[in-house]
């Protein structure tokens, strides 16, 4: 029994825990991406220097993750409560737009992006035909102005299924009897979806805005696939990525991991106690 | 909202309003069918113009693009397969996934039956710990470091190994399975002591079989999360003589190398994600049902 365990928790502090301690460690050092380079602690230079011109980009990449982050959680969960709202109840049609909307989740970031990019080719595919019908050329992912709306679209298209699926089970948790009752008072529609639907549906609120701030915050596989950061879409993920892996600074990479997760907690802990606290006095 | 509508007996229903409820439910049927084809066109759509250019030929994309191709052309997926090594890629990402994945599913079951019994000292911290997993940074930087000296960098065995542990999925289904247990009646384990069968016999022969759709659960989106990583594969795999990357990297990269040849790359594109497609036509039941549940769940 206790040899399954431990097993399992080995594999998992190894590979799970112990990352993501070590990262604050790192972070102190000039840990160099090629093997063979002197490693020595540096105290906070990696912090400090973040700031300087020395190394640019840091505040552009704030500007740019907070922009990306509001705009994919709002953006995410109003369509995501739109469409839940069109699929709810079991006909045929019902299900096959339930499997269309999740296909995106299926097949993941790599081929969603690469069809995306596909889409916005700037010289044959089909967006570049529409602009074109008003005479209008852009380079879509190649272009400063739209690379991050583009970006953040694809990343709402991505994420959109899960988000709806969840509104879905929360709406379909919802008694058919309090509806009914509400009829018989002659409740309108407007009040029916505001005092009744809205308030219900609050812990699914919770769930997916909590989940599309942190996954927002932290994730940047879909823009490393799109744009890997050009054209003004490098949100911090993915500059701490390309600090380490590109320009082959781990130290100050794991730097900027850090501060990202400071600030991801920062957000979503009172956001969670906020809307926790919603929860309760929406429900009661 | 439903069509018949409960009035006050003493207003007979009139012909106006019997009209003006078939007017309503007409307006309704349009509305749900224009608002359904714009989820199917806007979730489709961009996947059927790659599909579909995939059987193009490059100079009837350069002339007309969105027109449906005359012949089914197949000489762009034979391309992309031998040019992208589509065949070798697809089958290191299946020997990830599913190792992977499997190992994962399996060490969450051997975590999550004793601490949900609780038959070992320190079930709740160990637990409370585990669900701490699901809310880590993906610390990638670290884990690079550790594969290096740990010798799992740039080998199969080292990348599944850091899979099993790197990530959401061990957590995830450690949190899932212990829900599933707990719903099996305990009084099942106790008889079965008293028959002195195995821990692991009792494991394997009673407790799979009745948490099957959660260890399925489990496997399929630890499966998918594997399937689908790209930053791991550029992290943690490096271009060698023996090709070891994933289908992700391999797409990502033949994209790199032949950004002109639209067509082919499509083909590459198509023939990626038809596994998908092909497990997830298998298994939208089982992932839609489990999303679903998520928020019930909290």
């Amino acid at each position: 029994m206790w040899s399954g365990i431990l097993l399992g928790l080995a594999v998992y502090t190894l590979f799970g825990l112990v990352p993501a301690v070590a990262n604050t460690v790192v972070s102190f050092t000039n840990y160099a991406l090629y093997p063979g380079a002197p490693v020595n602690f540096t105290g906070w230079s990696n912090y400090t220097s973040m700031f300087t011109s020395e190394r640019p980009g840091f505040m552009q990449a704030l500007v740019a993750t907070v922009v990306f982050v509001s705009a994919v959680t709002i953006a995410q969960n109003v369509l995501a409560l739109s469409v839940a709202h069109r699929l709810v109840g079991d006909s045929r049609w019902n299900g096959l737009l339930r499997v269309l909307v999740f296909l995106p989740i299926v097949l993941g970031v790599t081929i969603v992006g690469l069809v995306w990019i596909l889409f916005f080719e700037p010289g044959q595919g089909p967006a570049a035909s529409m602009w074109g019908l008003f005479g209008a050329k852009s380079a879509f992912f190649g272009s400063d102005t739209l690379a991050m709306p583009l970006v953040i679209g694809v990343q709402v298209w991505q994420n959109i299924g899960f988000s709806a699926l969840v509104f879905l089970g929360g709406l379909n948790a919802i008694s058919p009897e309090i509806y009914q009752a509400a009829e018989i008072d002659g409740v309108t529609r407007w009040r029916r979806l505001s005092r009744i639907t809205f308030p219900l549906l609050a812990p699914a609120v919770t769930v997916n805005v909590l989940l599309a701030v942190v996954g927002s915050f932290t994730t940047y596989n879909l823009i490393y696939v799109l744009t890997a950061g050009q054209h003004g879409t490098m949100t911090l993920g993915m500059l701490s990525f390309t600090a380490a892996f590109t320009d082959s600074d781990l130290g100050y990479g794991a730097a900027l991991g850090t501060v990202l997760f400071l600030m991801t907690l920062l957000v979503a802990l009172p956001l969670m106690m906020f809307l926790r606290r919603r929860e309760v006095r929406l429900l009661t | 909202m439903t069509a018949t509508s409960i009035r006050p007996a003493s207003r007979p229903a009139s012909t106006q309003t019997k009209r003006g409820a078939t007017l309503r439910r007409r307006q309704r049927f349009w509305a749900r069918l224009v608002t359904g084809l714009l989820i199917a066109v806007v979730f489709l759509g961009p996947v059927l113009y790659v599909a579909m250019i995939a059987f193009e030929t490059p100079s009837h994309f350069l002339r007309s693009p969105m027109t449906p191709p005359t012949s089914a052309d197949l000489s762009n997926f034979s391309q992309a397969w031998t040019g992208a090594d589509l065949a070798h890629e697809l089958i290191n990402t299946a020997i990830y996934s599913v190792v992977a994945s499997g190992l994962s599913t399996l060490l969450a079951l051997l975590i999550a039956f004793p601490l949900a019994r609780r038959l070992v000292r320190g079930h709740r911290p160990l637990y409370t710990l585990l669900v701490i997993g699901l809310f880590l940074p993906l610390a990638y930087i670290p884990l690079f470091i550790e594969s290096r000296m740990l010798d799992l960098y740039n080998n199969m065995p080292g990348y599944i190994i850091l899979h099993v542990g790197f990530g959401p999925n061990l957590p995830l289904g450690v949190v899932l399975l212990y829900a599933f247990i707990l719903a099996v009646p305990a009084e099942l384990d106790e008889s079965a002591w008293l028959d002195g069968t195995g821990y692991l016999t009792y494991l394997f022969r009673v407790i799979v079989p009745l948490t099957r759709s959660a260890l399925l659960i489990s496997f399929l989106y630890g499966m998918l999360q594997v399937w689908n990583d790209i930053i791991g594969p550029v992290v943690l795999l490096a271009g060698t003589s023996a090709n070891l990357f994933p289908v992700t990297r391999g797409i990502y990269n033949f994209y790199g190398l032949n950004e002109s040849a639209y067509t082919i790359f499509a083909a590459a594109v198509a023939i990626a994600s038809l596994p998908l497609v092909v497990l997830f036509a298998g298994t939208q039941r089982q992932l839609i049902r489990a999303a679903t549940a998520g928020s019930v769940k909290g």
